[in-house]
């Protein structure tokens, strides 16, 4: 029987999860590598955590969702696939470094994926990138020779839109974004009224005297994702309604540091129009994206799935494994993205998932994958 | 006269040093401040002028000072100009004051680079003003970015790599109203892959009075951009950072609590002075209004508050 410490913290604002403080000496009686994995429970597992009368000095951090942390055991390579794929209903895939590199398919995905629908797994496609809508996404699924639809795509932008439902933003307010399409379309398709998006990219501002930038009262919500068309003109817009509208939320869909706009290198992503907007409001934002755990209770309500019953598939540490674990679902690491092999090891690095193997293809392979 | 001042690395709002709740200025201890100080440091935006208009009363309280013996010194976070262009602005409001009075986050940058002897065959990236890359410049380094990054956009295809210069070895970011991805794209990828590159905030300022009518998105939010980007924190050379506190004693023979700060902004010039050991003055004439002085969640109170710096001339004449 497996003794995991189980539920983490999503560290909303901040890339490494906060630790609860476990008495040293039972730290590892606590924590079991997981070589054999049974599914029980998220619950039953926080009830085993919680009954164990060892775990001294527990300090809880106050997040968004209010969850507290454990240090866990290091990732184990992925050497029986088969046991994994057995033992969850559901796979949840990041996209870029996972799925496709840019517009590259990564090697073996179309099998890997074809292959887990035919033994019944349910799959959904969870990403930070905003930039897109669901639709969007699922065209891009499409060129690429994917066979996924647009109900299995949850895309940040569309993570933003759904919040607002979830809090019932009232229709006769409006939204500003700081960020592209994909955030606008999910809006509109949402009901809801916006401004801003990339056309704000082409307006100048001149700061000289007698001048007044006005700004709509009727803003109830700034939402900023990656944006490419970013510029001084949307900065002060947001930040007059954040800090002169009442109530106006200010929500991130995400704030991945940097993002793989191109399978070259990488690109500084949405947490940079995040860190913006904090700098000059001084508020931090409700982050509806990865690893806020958002998306994960939006999806267990809407297919009827058990957390327990999932897998976390990503390449990022700090917002797919985050993720995955805030969320009480198995995780699996792969190497195709971002995260190399040492950064995984490397001792400044608290978080680590379950497994780790090269890309997804490798469940294709049979018994042990070399990493 | 050198103090053992110490760096700070960061603008943070600790260590305000004074509880007591800021006392209202009046004649009397108007005439005590006056007499217990030998300079007056003066934030500029919101203190002296807004945006390109001065504030009332400013150039004959300012000649009052003078005409008493007073130094006066002038300390902005405000990175677009150099302190030659801050002159040329004095000037053009009326303003009689020399290039050496003036000390601005953009010279601070330079400084900074300077007194760690920065490479001179390495390069700064700029995000910010025309300000910097002139300090830069003066000072003997060769500055990247600035203004005309303004007008560059980034190209995104597959194989196609964005060029960075290998030879950047600091980026410093101040104020730009000409911010763009390109700009952002540039600074990360120096941080993040140039090895030992610094990463240099002229100041963190969350908004300014870049005009009279509004307040304005300051360098805090380019700051804040490029953190969000490089997951790094910056090297803080502006107030509340004490660095430019040692530039100011060697050039003027004096002990800091023989000067007075007077400032709009409490997490940066109040916070400045107090770390410094200096008088603190808060003018309600810019950012800073009487209920967030006044609001529980404000830990730092100046020695003393009054609307703006020409109440001196009514205080005087009583």
């Amino acid at each position: 029987m497996v003794t995991k410490a189980v539920v983490s913290v999503s560290v909303a604002a901040s890339i490494t999860s906060s630790k609860l403080l476990i008495n040293p000496s039972h730290r590892f009686s606590c924590l079991k590598s997981l070589s054999s994995l049974n599914s029980f429970s998220a619950s039953a597992l926080a009830i085993k955590c919680r009954g164990l009368s060892n775990c001294t000095s527990i300090k809880s951090a106050r997040t968004m969702e209010g969850f507290t942390t454990i240090t866990r055991a290091s990732a184990q390579p992925l050497q029986n696939a088969d046991e994994l794929i057995a033992s969850v209903e559901t796979f949840i895939f990041d996209c870029d470094g996972v799925i496709w590199k840019g517009d590259k398919l990564i090697d073996g995905v179309p099998e890997t994926l074809d292959m887990l629908r035919s033994k019944g797994k349910r799959l959904v496609f969870v990403t930070n990138n905003s930039t897109k809508s669901r639709k969007q996404y699922g065209k891009k699924f499409e060129t690429l020779g994917l066979n996924v639809s647009e109900e299995e795509i949850f895309a940040s932008s569309f993570a933003a839109a759904a919040y607002l439902k979830s809090i019932n933003f009232p229709k006769d307010k409006k939204v500003y974004v700081i960020g592209e399409d994909g955030i606008l379309k999910e809006l509109e398709l949402a009901g809801f009224q916006y401004l801003g998006g990339p056309e704000d990219g082409g307006k100048k501002i001149e700061l000289k005297p007698g001048f007044l930038m006005e700004h709509d009262h009727d803003v109830g919500a700034v939402v900023v994702g990656f944006d490419r068309y970013f510029n001084y003109y949307k900065v002060q817009y947001g930040t007059l309604c954040i800090r002169e509208n009442p109530g106006c939320l200010f929500i991130a869909t995400n704030r991945d540091a940097v993002t793989h706009l191109t399978d070259a290198q990488e690109w500084a992503g949405g947490g940079s129009m995040v860190g913006a907007i904090c700098g000059s409001t001084q508020r931090d934002p409700l982050v509806v994206g990865k690893p806020s755990t958002f998306m994960m209770d939006y999806l267990s309500d809407k297919f009827g799935i058990l957390k327990s019953q999932i897998c976390m598939v990503g390449d990022r540490l700090d917002t797919d494994i985050l993720f995955g674990q805030n969320g009480g679902c198995k995780t699996l690491l792969v190497l195709s993205g971002v995260t190399t092999l040492s950064m995984l090891e490397s001792p400044s690095n608290s978080i680590q998932p379950d497994f780790y193997t090269n890309k997804i293809s490798d469940f294709l392979a049979p018994k042990t994958a070399t990493v | 006269m050198k103090q053992g001042l110490k760096l700070a690395m960061e603008a943070t709002n600790s260590n305000p040093t004074s509880t007591a709740a800021a006392e209202l200025l009046c004649g009397v201890n108007a005439k005590a401040l006056l007499d217990s100080v030998d300079a007056f440091l003066f934030d500029c935006d919101g203190v002296i002028w807004k945006g390109d208009k001065l504030i009332d009363g400013t150039p004959e309280t300012l000649e009052m000072l003078r005409s008493m013996g007073k130094k006066l010194i002038f300390v902005t976070n405000n990175s677009t100009k150099s302190r030659f262009q801050y002159a040329n602005k004095f000037r053009s409001l009326g303003l009689s004051v020399s290039q050496d009075e003036i000390f601005s986050s953009s010279y601070a940058a330079a400084m900074y680079l300077k007194v760690n002897q920065f490479p001179l065959e390495k390069k700064v990236y700029v995000i910010g003003g025309e300000g910097i890359v002139q300090e830069l410049q003066l000072s003997g380094f060769t500055a990247l970015g600035g203004p005309e990054d303004g007008e560059k956009r980034a190209q995104w295809k597959s194989n196609c790599l964005f060029e960075h210069d290998k030879d950047v070895g600091a980026v410093v970011v101040g104020l730009d109203p000409d911010i763009n991805y390109y700009k952002l794209q540039y600074g990360t990828i120096c941080i993040r892959e140039n090895p030992g590159c610094l990463f240099i905030a002229t100041n963190r300022d969350s908004v300014g009075h870049m005009t009279d009518l509004q307040e304005w998105p300051g360098a805090g939010c380019m700051v804040g951009a490029i953190c969000g980007s490089t997951e790094r924190k910056p090297i803080v050379v502006g107030k509340p950072s004490t660095f430019m506190m040692d530039f100011l004693l060697q050039k003027f023979n004096l002990s800091t609590y023989r000067m007075c700060m007077v400032g709009d902004r409490l997490d940066t010039d109040i916070l400045f002075g107090q770390n410094a050991g200096c008088k603190t003055l808060l003018v309600l004439s810019g950012v800073t209004t009487k209920s967030i002085l006044d609001d529980p969640s404000n830990k730092i109170q100046p020695d003393y508050y009054t609307s703006k710096v020409s109440d001196f001339l009514n205080f005087l004449g009583e």
